[in-house]
């Protein structure tokens, strides 16, 4: 990188001719146009994904990269977008749109903790006392719902219901206490 | 899109010419090229300067470019109508070859004939069973059509 800098720098030629060589690592290995509507291979190559989707129709049983020959099909390319490249317009009418980019969530960081708060609620009768105390008093730090605004109906349903479970657990120690 | 690209190819041409050939439209018409190629050093056709047509397919690069020597060449896989035997200009076309890529392979084929897989047989067994007669016939041929 820094070797490249001080080349550059040093004759306007050289500068021109290494910009030349940073746009031409982005020419499609078709039409060697700079790619438009970019797809990459799995091997690595890099087509306009027009000029690939004509390729494969051209040789529909044999279909191989057309630099490295390697298996290629229209699933197992992956589409390119910059940060300006729009999927808005679609100028190809006969040909397929590009195969759409693979987008998996990432896993939430908090997903046992929630999971274990849940376990708390509804089946803490083991370690009754402190269940209670967390449920109601919400002494562990819930991610899972940002809590309804006050005033709003699920507020006041939820006042509603902790109510009501409230009354549960008194009777049920009375009960205990009684037995 | 073929134009485009054949343009495309002829400036990398003239920017960055592959050693020994050189190639170009004959006329105003881009898809019909002439091209030449130098004898390889190493080679009995050392010396000679082979003349070959190019002609371009509209829906090039997706189907190969028809090549064809006009200068006549004493070879295994290049037969008397010019016609060359090689897996690239066929079966193996491949959209991401260009001119100078197939010029270069042909350059390689003349140094190293592939007998196995001949266009003119009695040149492949002379190559295969004597090969200072092959020689000897290939640099023949050479002067007497290949040299001003």
């Amino acid at each position: 990188m820094v070797l490249t800098e001080e080349d550059s720098s040093k004759s306007g030629k050289n500068n021109e001719n290494s910009s030349d060589n940073a746009s031409s690592q982005y020419e499609c290995n078709i039409c060697l146009e700079t790619a438009k509507d970019a797809v990459i291979s799995m091997c690595g190559h890099l087509f306009c994904w027009p000029c690939l989707h004509k390729w494969l129709e051209t040789k529909p049983l044999n279909q191989t990269c057309p630099v490295c020959k390697s298996a290629i099909n229209k699933d197992k390319v992956i589409p390119l977008y910059g940060r300006n490249s729009s999927n808005k317009t679609d100028p190809r009418d006969k040909i397929p749109p590009r195969p759409q980019g693979q987008r998996t969530e990432a896993p939430r960081n908090n997903f046992f903790a929630s999971g274990l708060d849940g376990l708390h609620v509804s089946f803490g009768i083991g370690a009754f006392p402190f269940s209670f105390f967390a449920s109601t008093f919400n002494f562990t730090t819930d991610n899972r719902m940002p809590a309804p605004p006050p005033g709003s109906p699920q507020y006041a349903e939820e006042q509603f219901l902790s109510r009501i479970f409230l009354i549960i657990a008194i009777i049920f120690i009375i009960w205990i206490l009684l037995a | 899109m073929a134009l485009k690209r054949i343009n495309k190819e002829l400036q990398d041409l003239e920017r960055d010419p592959p050693a020994n050939c050189s190639a170009g439209p004959v006329s105003d018409d881009l898809f019909q090229w002439q091209a030449t190629i130098m004898g390889p050093p190493d080679s009995p056709y050392q010396g000679g300067v082979f003349f070959l047509t190019i002609h371009f397919p509209t829906d090039y690069p997706f189907k190969p470019p028809k090549i064809a020597f006009t200068t006549r060449i004493y070879h295994p896989n290049i037969n008397s109508n010019g016609s060359i035997c090689l897996d690239i200009l066929r079966s193996q076309w491949s959209p991401a070859l260009t001119i100078s890529k197939v010029l270069l392979s042909i350059c390689s084929l003349l140094c190293d004939p592939n007998p196995d897989d001949p266009l003119v047989p009695e040149i492949a067994r002379i190559y295969k069973t004597d090969k200072n007669l092959y020689n000897k016939n290939a640099k023949e041929w050479t002067s007497k059509y290949a040299m001003a």
